[in-house]
């Protein structure tokens, strides 16, 4: 039974590509605020991120950057700016912000 | 006990003391107490208050005094509005107390003279001395007074590019121009404060010309021959303005030979031209505290620095942030600045704590400007900061579409303009 919750949560991490960076994930996120708001909470018409959930997050990040979403295409500028695992950071920290 | 005559030596001591405490702006700052650390930041705009603010929230131990000559800010996003009439100055008016209030921030209303780096201090026009461990300059702008613009008659042809009362006589002028006058601009050379404030700027004043004074014209003379988004511009005066706007590049009729600024007539390689309201937006450099401060190379107009931590590569434990730091490719925007501030905040909270800097910091920009109350256009960058430069990151960035068919972008676009200030100046200043 140990072996089975053991290797469960082996396979869920799998779906997790990196590990959080706090401190890069953060460092990440500063030019984030300026629009977003700080930690991401925004109160304008620009939309709030902070709390997101991280996969989802992620997700449409990537769907910016492929060109899969569209928009206004401001968010395809940032994040052909970011690699992928830079993306993953920022969604990490945002989906941390409380 | 006391008797009489000592009570009356305490009161006039307590009264020499308390004068001095009025005379002074910054009492108990001229020496750093032992185990404390103090950054100094000087200058309050978009830089320097995005220093403070982040500093405070990356590292709660830190001395932190900003040092700041104005009691009100005014800033020149969204300055152009107040010009065209959409806006009042209260819109783009910001001060410093809550940094104070809220996140613990010793604010200091002087003026600097110089930052001394060899004592590390910040030296203010009275004399008095600032300690500090690490400082971060974000000085802005200042001009070259040439061809016959002098900073003495500035109110006769309004640069406005500092915001504030340039901001109020450039709206005058405009507000009291005849209906059939002639707006000139004369539009500097890069590199300058806001690539394309001064494109956005006669887009506004178009709109208000159009539906206030609709037989006036607009002749802008450039000293460059191709500007920021000059095709979203251009294409979009067209639109929204049809021939009202004229505009000579430098190689076309621009190039400015002299100025008179009190009668209004720029005189260009071609002809003299005759303006109802003159706004001369000269050339620029970084801040003359830069130069004062030996921040500036001889020869040079701006501060070199090391793009990752943007420490002056002339003067240590000093950090140049914003328009007066040679950040290129990164424009001179409120938005580099503010961005630039953050990340040295980080990277100096690290190094205060024997870390090292982060490597590579990551810097962005994005500028929307109007053309209309309800049309906007944008421009991103994303850049890495490398040991010897800073690189625009490859297919990052760009415009705004060129071609919106169906207006929505647009509309899109200003209603974000307008978030975008509200975001940038409730993030750093709230």
């Amino acid at each position: 039974m140990k072996k089975m919750a053991f290797l469960l949560a082996s396979i869920a991490s799998l779906s997790f590509a990196v590990d959080y960076d706090p401190v890069r994930g953060e460092m990440l996120s500063l030019s984030c605020a300026n629009c977003h708001g700080t930690d991401g909470k925004s109160t304008t018409a620009i939309p709030k991120i902070a709390g997101l959930d991280k996969n989802y997050m992620y997700q449409t990040l990537l769907e910016y950057k492929t060109g899969k979403r569209v928009d206004t295409h401001m968010m395809q500028k940032h994040t052909k700016g970011f690699t992928d695992e830079e993306l993953e950071q920022l969604s990490y920290y945002f989906s941390k912000v409380k | 006990m006391i008797n009489r005559r000592d009570f009356g030596k305490l009161v006039l001591g307590a009264t020499a003391l308390s004068f001095t405490a009025c005379n002074s702006l910054a009492s108990g700052l001229s020496t750093i107490p032992a185990n404390k650390k103090r950054v100094v930041i000087v200058g309050g705009g978009f830089g320097g208050a995005a220093t403070a603010r982040y500093l405070r929230k990356f590292d709660s131990n830190v001395e932190i005094v900003l040092v700041e000559q104005n009691k009100e800010y005014y800033t020149c996003p969204f300055s152009n509005a107040v010009i065209a009439g959409m806006e009042k100055m209260d819109f783009i008016k910001h001060d410093l107390s809550t940094l104070a209030k809220k996140h613990n921030i010793k604010v200091v209303h002087a003026k600097v003279a110089k930052v001394d780096g060899a004592n590390q201090n910040v030296v203010l026009e009275n004399g008095e001395k600032i300690s500090y461990t690490k400082a971060v300059v974000s000085p802005g702008i200042d001009f070259k007074y040439e061809k016959g613009y002098t900073k003495e008659n500035e109110k006769h042809a309004p640069h406005a590019v500092k915001a504030g009362e340039q901001t109020t006589i450039l709206q005058k002028q405009l507000e009291n121009m005849k209906d059939g006058g002639t707006f000139v601009m004369v539009a500097p050379a890069d590199p300058f404060r806001c690539p394309p404030g001064p494109y956005e700027r006669i887009s506004l004043v178009a709109h208000y010309i159009k539906n206030n004074k609709p037989n006036s014209k607009i002749i802008v003379l450039d000293q460059k021959d191709k500007f920021s988004k000059q095709v979203l511009f251009t294409n979009g005066w067209k639109e929204l303005y049809g021939d009202l706007i004229e505009w000579r590049a430098a190689q076309f009729g621009g190039k400015v030979v002299s100025v008179d600024p009190v009668k209004k007539i720029v005189v260009t390689e071609d002809e003299e031209v005759q303006a109802d309201v003159l706004n001369y937006i000269p050339n620029q450099k970084a801040s003359q505290l830069a130069f004062d401060s030996g921040l500036v190379a001889d020869g040079k107009d701006w501060c070199d620095i090391h793009p990752k931590t943007f420490e002056s590569k002339l003067v240590k434990d000093v950090h140049v942030i914003g328009d007066a730091s040679n950040a290129a490719p990164m424009p001179k925007s409120a938005f580099s600045a503010s961005t630039q501030g953050k990340v040295v905040a980080l990277q100096i909270a690290r190094m205060l704590k024997q870390q090292e800097p982060l490597n590579p910091p990551k810097l962005a920009n994005t500028c929307y400007s109007l053309l209309s109350p309800n049309y906007g256009i944008s421009i991103a960058a994303v850049y890495n900061a490398l040991d010897d430069k800073i690189q625009n990151v490859d297919g990052a960035g760009g415009v705004s579409p060129e071609t919106d068919p169906d207006g929505h972008i647009r509309i899109l676009e200003a209603k974000y303009a307008y978030a975008w200030y509200e975001s940038q100046t409730a993030d750093i200043f709230k």
